[in-house]
């Protein structure tokens, strides 16, 4: 392409930005004559251009432009419509001037519908001015077509000349475009500048880094040598290094302005959509952030802008109903802080109702009102952020089309920045998004693998936590999966050699570091070597013929000249399927938010469903190899913690020899059992809502998980088949206990506890429950109940047992609280009362009455044979 | 970091009339010509970083003055044995496509001038994997020499 109509490109793109911005200004405040004698100028420079390079149709709609601009510029009071036109016209220009970019010639079409709009608008104006100032319409000196063709318009023209606009005096004067060179600085300021292409600022910033290379190696070379001559000499060089680097930098960088120019006519055209009043603030133009970031960062402001002014602003009735200015306000403000740049998005319009926020949240079952009612205000705001997320009643154009926010948090985040929001209702709503500088530039964390470095970007990472036998943290294998278990949370982790494929490392897995990372909204953990180093990394892309592998977003050549590729903490996230869908996401936020729930692991043993056991009960998954069990006295034992430990297959389990087993480790006092199971399923958090059966030896009851039917497995029977044999014991029939509690966490705390003393133990979540169970026929030996049941009292629960006649006789045992304790008016028939904190009082309590019932049935029993006899 | 031991040979203009040179580089014990044109730099490795789970002829990423370059070697290209790279390996810099190359060779040889009378057809019955990435054959005296075809050699596409 011509070198001429390159330039004439880039410059009318700019000259056309420029003037769209400046005509939605001079529609606010026509009084300002400098501004309309900015765009006329603008628009006159357009049409001289193309007259020169022979392109005609941009010739044509750029000369009707100017004609109406310059009736403006004589004093005529815009119009909404004849600014409309004007800017469809900027529309059409920027059109052809892109198809010219592209083709080189101008794309064929016909303009004159839009050349007769201008015309008319021209004359419109010419009209008004005439009609409202006849003394200034000489100098206007309007065409004298135009003039023909405003008396062709005179009705249109008449609510337009109402408008009480009074030409400044300085506005007559404009005619003369060179007069007004002195008034626009910005001119000034252009001849100080030049255009570079961004290759030739790539190019200077890459021999910059190789500079900072070598005098790194220079200082190297020199750092043990006491030589003055060379001392001061390379001090400087170094300091002018840095200074050069810091100056390229600051050619790579552009003022957030750019960002800004456009906004202006956004909004005009947000306020035609949505009828609002809106004024626009603008401020810290000139805070400067890297190209490459202002190209990124234009949709999400677009977003934020549109839903600011569609879903933020109230109209103006509403507004003034509130007591508020009838024009709503929109401030974007750009700010410098600590490396990084803030720009906040802030309106002053109805801000965000909580209670709609919730109500939707519950609605689309992302939480419950239970779970909504712990969040503080800031966190329920958060769920904006969450995928298909809209509080808008009515989809409108604007704004409001199921992507939203999410989209917007995904792409700042994917800079490495962040977003967060105030609201107060009433008053408005601020997003503030904190950017860094650059994208050029990021800190990483440099980290070895198999005797590999990588950079793991810094703003994915959350800590790096140790694992071994020397810290507190142990990476479970479950599943074949790695999990680290990190303050309450399970995290799931990736092994980095492994993901990469890496040769296996030959030091020893003992000490190793876990780096936790967060991509939107998820926590994993990649197991590296060691960090080596924390730097400062200068990003460059993969070239293309390695850009499909998605873990790495870029290479970087470190301090000492090597090369380490950057690993993509998304595409690390996506290679253990943590994807950042919504659906995933919910389930997490409902799981930490749920009450009752309980950890269960799910395993598969032998044949049959899915077994079931509370997380609660194990102390320990492990996974052992079949070296490691040893046949002992007919049963299978293995060497746990310096112990001989005994094995359990869970079920119909078949042990051979040829594969690991998970084994999961029950303790129990002294008494340490390990169950042997096919492989773990899952580890989940659900309600575990067991229906009692008197079923199996092993199993308590069945349970529906997740549509799936599963035994919850009865881990007494293990460790009493254990404890008995330990003993050379012949299993006894063990006591049936029925434990009924309204409280989970009882429950889970007895149940266990009643069952490694040795009795099966039944657990019923409520009186009610307890009755039911009673009702069928089931039979207890005894019974331990709370004292504080709720809607039916143990009062009932005792009545209703000793109603049975085969546990008209049996010991039911009252749990008290601590304040009760001396509480003796309450006349019960419970057998006996106990603290419910003292777990050694209820164990004796329980097996005394035990006995002393087996001995009464031996005495009634014998006494009845007697009397048989007799 | 890399040095550079021959210093880069400008490009020759591609001209119909003139000869053909050809650079020539041995990888195990075998010679190959690369079209001298597209040479642009001759360089020792002294550093390499592997790409895990990248193509396998690639053996690593090398910073040649600052420019990551991607190192491919000639041998597993060619799926000859004993395929190692070496640290200090000679690696031929070769831009392709607006990608940064090069090329692990064992040796580099002569440069040799060719000429469409010393062309051979190309015999029938070579390893059609190998033909993939060759253009032309000559024959040099005794010497059969294969012309590398640059664009199928940095060509991974799947």
């Amino acid at each position: 392409m011509d070198e001429l109509l390159r330039d004439f490109i880039v410059e009318t793109n700019q000259h056309l930005e420029e003037a769209a911005t400046q005509l939605v200004l001079f529609e606010r405040d026509p009084t300002d004559a400098s501004l309309i004698a900015k765009i006329f100028r603008l628009v006159h420079t357009i049409k001289g251009t193309c007259s020169f390079l022979g392109l005609t149709r941009l010739q044509h709609i750029a000369h009707a432009g100017e004609t109406m601009i310059g009736e403006l510029r004589n004093g005529a009071a815009p119009t909404q419509t004849s600014v409309t036109v004007v800017l469809a016209a900027i529309d059409r220009i920027k059109q052809i001037v892109e198809d010219v970019e592209r083709n080189g010639v101008e794309p064929e079409g016909d303009d004159t519908e839009m050349i007769k709009q201008l015309d008319a608008q021209a004359a419109i104006l010419a009209a008004s001015l005439k009609g409202e100032a006849p003394a200034e319409a000489a100098p206007a000196s309007a065409p004298a077509a135009t003039v023909e063709a405003a008396a062709s318009a005179p009705v249109e023209a008449a609510p337009v000349a109402a408008a009480p606009v009074a030409p400044k005096p300085a506005a007559p004067k404009a005619p003369a475009p060179a007069a007004n060179k002195g008034s626009a600085p910005a001119n000034a300021r252009s001849s100080e500048t030049i255009r570079v292409a961004v290759d030739a600022i790539e190019r200077m910033m890459q021999l910059v880094s190789e500079l900072v290379l070598t005098r790194n190696q220079l200082l190297e070379l020199t750092r043990h040598r006491q030589d003055d001559t060379v001392k001061s000499p390379l001090q400087r060089l170094s300091s002018l290094t840095t200074d050069l680097q810091d100056a390229v930098m600051r050619a790579r960088m552009q003022p957030v302005e750019r960002l800004y120019a456009n906004l202006p006519r956004l909004i005009r055209e947000l306020a035609t959509e949505c009828g609002k009043k809106i004024d626009l603030i603008t401020e810290g133009a000139d805070t400067e952030l890297d190209r490459q970031l202002i190209e990124i960062l234009r949709d999400p402001l677009t977003h934020m802008i549109r839903n600011s002014a569609d879903h933020g602003l109230e109209g103006p009735a509403e507004r003034a109903a509130a007591g508020k200015p009838e024009t709503g306000e929109i401030r974007v403000a750009a700010s410098h802080e600590a490396g990084q740049i803030t720009i906040t998005i802030a309106d002053d319009g109805r801000g965000l109702d909580i209670e709609k926020i919730k109500k939707k949240l519950v609605a689309n079952g992302t939480a419950s009102e239970a779970e909504l009612a712990k969040l503080s205000e800031d966190e329920i705001f958060k769920f904006i952020f969450a995928p298909g997320f809209s509080t808008a009643k009515t989809v409108t154009n604007v704004s409001g089309r199921g992507v939203g926010m999410d989209v917007v948090r995904s792409n700042i985040e994917s800079i490495g920045g962040s977003i967060s929001l105030q609201s107060k209702l009433g008053k408005g709503t601020k997003f503030s998004m904190r950017i860094p500088l650059t994208l050029a530039i990021a800190p990483a964390l440099i980290v070895e693998a198999s005797g590999q470095r990588f950079a793991l970007p810094q703003h994915a990472v959350v800590e790096a936590v140790g694992v071994g036998q020397n810290s507190g943290h142990v990476i479970d294998k479950v599943q074949n999966a790695l999990v680290l278990r990190l303050r309450e949370e399970v995290v799931p982790v990736i092994d980095m050699s492994e993901v990469l494929g890496l040769a296996e490392s030959e030091h020893d897995n003992n000490e190793q570091l876990v780096v936790i990372m967060r991509v939107g909204g998820e926590s994993f953990g990649v197991i590296v070597d060691k960090v080596a180093d924390v730097q400062e990394v200068v990003v460059k892309p993969l070239s293309a013929s390695l850009a499909h592998l998605k873990v790495f977003t870029g290479h970087t050549i470190l301090g000492d000249g090597s090369v380490v590729l950057i690993l993509d903490p998304g595409g690390l996230a996506m290679s253990i399927g943590i994807e950042k869908s919504g659906d995933k996401k919910r389930e997490v936020k409902k799981d930490n938010a749920a009450a009752d729930k309980t950890r269960l692991v799910l395993f598969r043993a032998g044949e049959g469903a899915v077994k079931v056991l509370p997380v609660s009960l194990i102390a320990r998954i492990e996974m052992v190899e079949p070296s490691r069990i040893e046949h002992a006295d007919g049963r299978l034992t293995m060497i746990h913690q310096d112990r001989l430990m005994p094995l359990v297959p869970v079920g119909s389990t078949h042990f051979d020899t040829s594969r690991s087993y998970p084994v999961l480790v029950i303790t129990d006092g002294d008494l340490t059992v390990g169950l042997l199971v096919d492989e773990i399923v899952d580890i989940i958090e659900e309600t575990l809502d067991v229906q009692l059966s008197s079923g199996g030896y092993d199993t308590i009851g069945a349970a529906v998980i997740r549509g799936h039917a599963v035994e919850f497995i009865d881990v007494t029977s293990y460790l009493q088949g254990v404890a008995s044999s330990m003993t050379r014991k012949k299993p006894t029939s063990r006591s049936q206990v029925l434990l009924v509690h309204n409280d989970a966490f009882a429950r889970e705390f007895l149940s266990p506890m009643l069952a490694a003393a040795g009795y099966r133990v039944t657990a019923a979540s409520s009186g009610k429950e307890a009755l039911n169970f009673i009702d069928q026929g089931s039979q207890v030996d005894a019974v331990v109940t709370s004292t504080e049941l709720g809607e039916v009292s143990s009062n009932e629960l005792v009545t209703a047992v000793r109603r049975n006649h085969l546990m008209r006789e049996i010991p039911v045992i009252g749990l008290i609280g601590e304040e009760e304790a001396d509480n003796d008016a309450d006349t019960t028939e419970l057998t006996m009362r106990v603290q419910a904190s003292d777990r050694q009082s209820l164990l004796s309590a329980l097996s005394s009455t035990l006995k002393a019932m087996r001995r009464a049935e031996k005495r009634s029993a014998s006494k009845s044979n007697n009397e048989e006899a007799a | 970091m890399t040095t550079a031991t021959a210093a880069a040979i400008p490009a020759a203009k591609r001209s119909i009339s003139e000869d053909i040179s050809t650079l020539t580089v041995v990888a195990n014990g075998e010679v190959f010509g690369l079209p001298i044109q597209t040479v642009q730099t001759i360089f020792r490795i002294s550093s390499l970083a592997p790409v895990p789970m990248g193509p396998p002829d690639v053996a690593g990423l090398v910073n040649l003055r600052g420019k990551i370059v991607t190192a491919v070697s000639l041998r597993r290209r060619l799926k000859m044995e004993n395929d190692l790279v070496e640290t200090n390996a000679l690696a031929i810099g070769i831009e392709h496509k607006g990608e940064y190359f090069c090329l692990v060779v064992d040796r580099v040889g002569e440069v040799l001038a060719l000429d469409e009378s010393k062309k051979i057809p190309i015999p029938p019955h070579f390893d059609p994997e190998r033909l993939r990435l060759t253009t032309e054959f000559y024959r040099i005296g005794s010497m059969l020499i294969p012309v590398l075809d640059v664009g199928a050699l940095f060509d991974f596409a799947k």
